[in-house]
């Protein structure tokens, strides 16, 4: 709307520039302008007669007939000098966007698409399979402890049966050699018992003797006359 | 006399008019100008395609740049795009249900262009790329593009439903009562309208109201419609991938 403003406002400029005298002016394609003001100036001069006062009213009036017809001249020069603004403007633009963004989502799919979500998704893999497999393994560790704990047990016990036995073995050995000292011992005591009783035989024998030499020896010194 | 007071009146105006015109001409916003060019016997927005190729190299090459060598501990870039990724497959996802495998591709394209499209029309300068007629901005600003994008959907949720359903797809328009037939084949023509013209205007509106903005005030007030703009701008890519998903979670979805 501004355009056909300015154009208007441009075919007001020219018209008023081949104001008297009007040269047929080359430079212009539209020759009813050139024509614009010797039609109106006599208009206005008929005007001017008519009305022996010239009001300031008047001549804005005078000014807006003007306006108005060269506005109603114009259309056919603003075809010519102005582009008309085109904003639906429905072309060839619209297949071959189509076919450019088709292009473009099969390459996007190539380089960009396919290849980052794959990777994505192996890495959500692989992360998955590590957290399960971490889990799994705490299990088998349990188990192994298990094991562990059932051969500890059974080495223990065998260890212990092996002692028991160790220590019965032993033990009847120990009394074995104490049953033999005992014999031993036994034995001796008995010699010494025997030789002790065989010297105190003798010793009482001798002494036997020596009681009655010491019994006759009391009775001759108790008895000396007898 | 009265002539020449008219004369000089028309003077009066006509130096005005030189002004304003030279003002206008300083601040002049062009809505609507295309570059075009010429392929067969066909027009084409030139500016569209220049842009929307810029667009696409931005896409693939940090696609490639950032894609070449995966580490399982990833580095910014990878980060950044796994995250990307993992958040188009919770949108299809969310709006499809199991079997979204097949079509994160299209969704995530689709979030992947619009979001690069309207921030690159936001904040590179385009404006230093002089072209003979019309502007460099985003390509979403065309309603080509945004009818291209929504008729795209269009037949993607059509062909999901056709190839998961066969013909008792075309069941749906008299479910859940017959009588509901012209809504139900309305809804086939305003879900791609309403898509393409959500993105179009939405785009476009802050396009203009930044160069107003800018040509009035060049210095500080545009700043927070700038920043307005690339936010709704990132919504509106969310809003049309999600609903393109939504549309093609409803065409294959089972019974109610």
């Amino acid at each position: 709307m501004a355009n056909m403003i300015m154009a208007s406002s441009r075919t007001l400029i020219r018209a008023s520039t081949v104001s008297p005298p009007p040269p047929p002016s080359q430079k212009l394609p539209i020759l009813n302008h050139i024509t614009l003001p010797r039609l109106q100036l006599p208009l206005l001069n008929n005007l001017s007669l008519q009305i022996p006062i010239p009001h300031p009213n008047q001549t804005l009036k005078s000014l807006s007939v003007l306006a108005a017809t060269s506005l109603a001249l114009a259309p056919p020069s603003l075809a010519v000098e102005i582009e008309k603004a085109a904003l639906f403007d429905f072309n060839l633009t619209l297949p071959i966007i189509m076919v450019e963004f088709l292009l473009l989502m099969v390459a996007l799919d190539k380089v960009y698409f396919s290849p980052l979500g794959k990777f994505m998704d192996e890495r959500d893999a692989a992360i998955r399979e590590k957290l399960s497999s971490v889990k799994d393994t705490s299990s088998e560790v349990k188990q192994l402890e298990e094991q562990a704990v059932a051969v500890m047990k059974a080495a223990r016990a065998e260890i212990s049966a092996a002692l028991n036995q160790m220590k019965k073995e032993t033990q009847a050995e120990v009394e074995e050699k104490i049953a033999e000292g005992r014999k031993k011992v036994e034995a001796e005591l008995q010699e010494a018992l025997a030789s002790l009783e065989k010297q105190k035989e003798e010793t009482i024998k001798s002494l036997d003797s020596q009681i009655t030499a010491l019994s006759q020896e009391i009775v001759k010194k108790v008895l000396p006359t007898v | 006399m009265e002539s020449l007071t008219i004369l000089d009146n028309m003077n009066v105006l006509l130096c005005s008019i030189n002004t304003l015109k030279r003002l206008y001409d300083i601040s002049a916003v062009e809505v609507g100008q295309h570059f075009y060019w010429q392929i067969g016997g066909f027009l084409v927005h030139a500016q569209v395609l220049i842009t929307s190729w810029v667009v696409i190299a931005i896409l693939l090459v940090s696609a490639i740049l950032v894609i070449r060598n995966l580490q399982t501990i990833p580095t910014f870039g990878q980060n950044l795009f796994e995250y990307v990724l993992e958040f188009i497959r919770d949108v299809s996802k969310t709006q499809i249900g199991e079997e979204y495998g097949p079509w994160v591709p299209f969704i995530g394209t689709l979030f992947l262009f619009i979001f690069v499209s309207n921030w690159s029309g936001a904040l590179l300068p385009w404006k230093i790329i002089q072209l003979p007629h019309g502007e460099l901005a985003a390509p979403t600003n065309d309603i080509n593009t945004t009818v291209a994008l929504a008729l795209l959907t269009s037949v993607a949720y059509f062909y999901a439903g056709l190839s998961k359903k066969g013909l008792a797809y075309f069941s749906k328009y008299i479910q859940p009562t017959p009588i509901l037939l012209p809504i139900n084949i309305l809804e086939d023509f305003t879900k791609p309208l309403s898509l393409s013209f959500r993105l179009f205007g939405n785009i476009l509106a802050d396009e203009l109201v930044v160069v107003v903005l800018v040509s009035l005030v060049p210095l500080v007030v545009p700043i927070p419609v700038m920043f307005l703009g690339l936010f709704t701008s990132g919504i509106q890519a969310l809003i049309f991938a999600t609903l393109a998903a939504a549309y093609i979670g409803e065409s294959i979805e089972g019974h109610h």
